[in-house]
């Protein structure tokens, strides 16, 4: 009995010790994050669409806070969570998202896999738009500045999120050839509306059998690299204009989005280059609808020292404009069709700015930004031209 | 007695100028040597791995110093655009930025008694305790 004491009391001892000694060899989670604060100064406009009187605001413009831990060799997990525009529920301004949770196994430089809920990687920009202390600008490229949602549509000119992605790149002597494929829901998610009585849906899933496909190759030659970028998946927003154009149903559903991008970047010397150019097409066939769209942007930077950088860039965005105007009320299939309006809007915006990092942590950044938005309403035969300045200051701090 | 001193001078001046950069490496390093655009790939983190599978570990020195100017040029990175390429990589949950140590002495010390670890020094401190996989002449 004694010896059968001392024998479970050394194999708990070894017990013990093993897994204790398996603990020790998981990495500890790690815990980082930035945030970025602005004061921005917008100078008004007046015009016969709308007139806006000057104002400016202070703004924790946007928070991140991400988790990470590598569970095993060659996995790893992150979650990234996201804080906009001062969010506060209590308030009920500004917003919070998840806007990462995935666990990636890599295999080595030709192969990583990344399962979970990611930005996909199109262009240059899309994986790092929010990355503020990557950035040199307070106002970002215009399809990649949330602030600027009002005039443009950001959440249709790039891919916002993937499931699954496999990317990496292979090495031929000096070339690095990278690609990347990926995989994601459509745009057609179920959201939670008061007023939706009738719907009673999990809210965040895809409501059709549609899927998100997409991808980038690219090159790299030491500091140069280039690419292009592609995705396609199908969408729905044309259904509720079912009732007022004469076509066939079916034309109004799943309608085929595409995406073609192409980037550029040029290190040499102290100089920096970063351009890129975004195609959105709605391959629909409804007569006298459409919404595609086109972005580009460059930017050139000069960099002072080891902390200072200057820069100037273009941003132009190109869209078609369709809208309709319906009246009614009660059930929605008696509403009438009171006009169809279509036209172009353009939004051009050449800006300057200056960012200087302080101990690497920190970084302090301005910019400059005289919006212009000219466009015309075709059906009515109008024009519209609204100019206004934006001014912007932020400090970006990571942690 | 002034044109020894100024000979002395002369040639002190000559041999700092000439003075090295070594990339040493710990002893279980796998290869001997190593040519520029792999320890390019190295220290941005392209590549992680020996070709044994043994990761590699890259140091950095954290202050500015001719040694780390040296080497950076040599790579044809300036030290904010390798911060740069670290943060992002951080950032975007890719990676971690090198161990950025105090002096050569500590990198030294780190190098040698660290598997698959890269770094660089003056090649005047390198010792026996680590390998060298180039020297970087200063031209």
């Amino acid at each position: 009995m004694r010896k059968c004491l001392i024998i479970w009391i050394h194999l708990i001892l070894i017990l013990t010790i093993t897994i204790s000694q398996g603990q020790s060899r998981e990495k500890p989670l790690s815990i980082f994050g930035y945030f970025q604060n602005s004061f921005f100064h917008e100078t008004g406009y007046t015009h016969w669409i709308e007139s806006q009187s000057a104002y400016n605001s202070f703004n924790l413009q946007q928070l991140n806070l991400f988790l990470q831990k590598d569970i095993s060799s060659g996995w790893r997990a992150f979650v990234d969570f996201q804080f906009l525009n001062t969010f506060s529920s209590a308030r009920r301004w500004g917003s919070f998202n998840i806007e990462e949770a995935w666990i990636r196994y890599r295999l080595n430089e030709k192969f990583t896999l990344k399962l979970g809920l990611q930005i996909p990687i199109f262009n240059h920009l899309n994986e790092i738009k929010n990355r503020t202390p990557l950035l040199p600008y307070v106002v970002r490229p215009l399809v990649y500045e949330t602030s600027f949602s009002e005039f443009i549509a950001v959440d249709e000119y790039t891919p916002t999120s993937a499931f699954v992605q496999a990317y990496g790149f292979i090495l031929l002597k000096n070339i690095k050839l990278d690609y990347a494929a990926y995989v994601g829901n459509s745009p057609n998610i179920s959201w939670q509306d008061p007023n939706r009585q009738f719907e009673s849906q999990q809210t965040g899933i895809d409501t059709t059998d549609t899927i998100l496909l997409g991808g980038r190759v690219g090159i790299r030659i030491g500091e140069f690299k280039a690419g292009l970028s592609s995705t396609i998946d199908y969408v729905n927003f044309f259904e509720g204009a079912r009732d007022f154009i004469d076509a066939p149903p079916s034309r109004f559903s799943e309608i085929p989005r595409i995406r073609f991008g192409g980037d550029l970047s040029y290190h040499i010397w102290k100089l920096s280059l970063w351009a890129e150019l975004i195609k959105l097409t709605y391959d629909d066939d409804i007569p006298n609808v459409s919404i595609n769209k086109f972005f580009y942007y460059a930017t050139m930077a000069y960099r002072i020292g080891d902390d200072a950088l200057v820069y100037i860039n273009y941003m132009k965005t190109e869209e078609d404009i369709t809208e309709l105007t319906v009246s009614g009320e009660g059930d929605p299939t008696s509403f009438q069709l009171i006009q169809l309006l279509t036209g172009r809007q353009n939004v051009h915006v050449p800006s300057c700015g200056f960012s200087y990092t302080l101990f690497d942590r920190l970084a302090f950044k301005a910019q400059f930004a005289p919006v212009k938005l000219k466009g015309n309403v075709e059906t009515l035969d109008l024009e519209f031209d609204i100019n206004f300045n934006y001014y912007a200051l932020a400090i970006s701090v990571f942690f | 007695m002034k044109v020894f001193i100024i000979i002395t001078v002369f040639l002190l001046h000559f041999f700092q100028a000439q003075a090295q950069v070594a990339v040493i490496a710990n002893k279980s390093v796998p290869v001997d040597e190593i040519d520029k655009s792999a320890l390019i790939d190295y220290y941005v983190r392209d590549i992680w791995v020996w070709n044994n599978n043994e990761p590699v570990t890259v140091f950095d020195l954290k202050t500015k110093s001719d040694i780390k100017d040296k080497f950076y040029n040599f790579l044809g990175k300036s030290p904010s655009r390798m911060k740069s390429i670290w943060m992002k990589q951080m950032l975007s949950g890719e990676g971690k930025p090198p161990e950025a140590l105090a002096s050569e002495n500590e990198m030294l010390e780190k190098v040698s008694s660290t598997t698959g670890s890269i770094g660089f020094i003056s090649s005047s401190n390198a010792t026996s305790d680590v390998k060298i996989l180039i020297e970087i002449n200063s031209d």
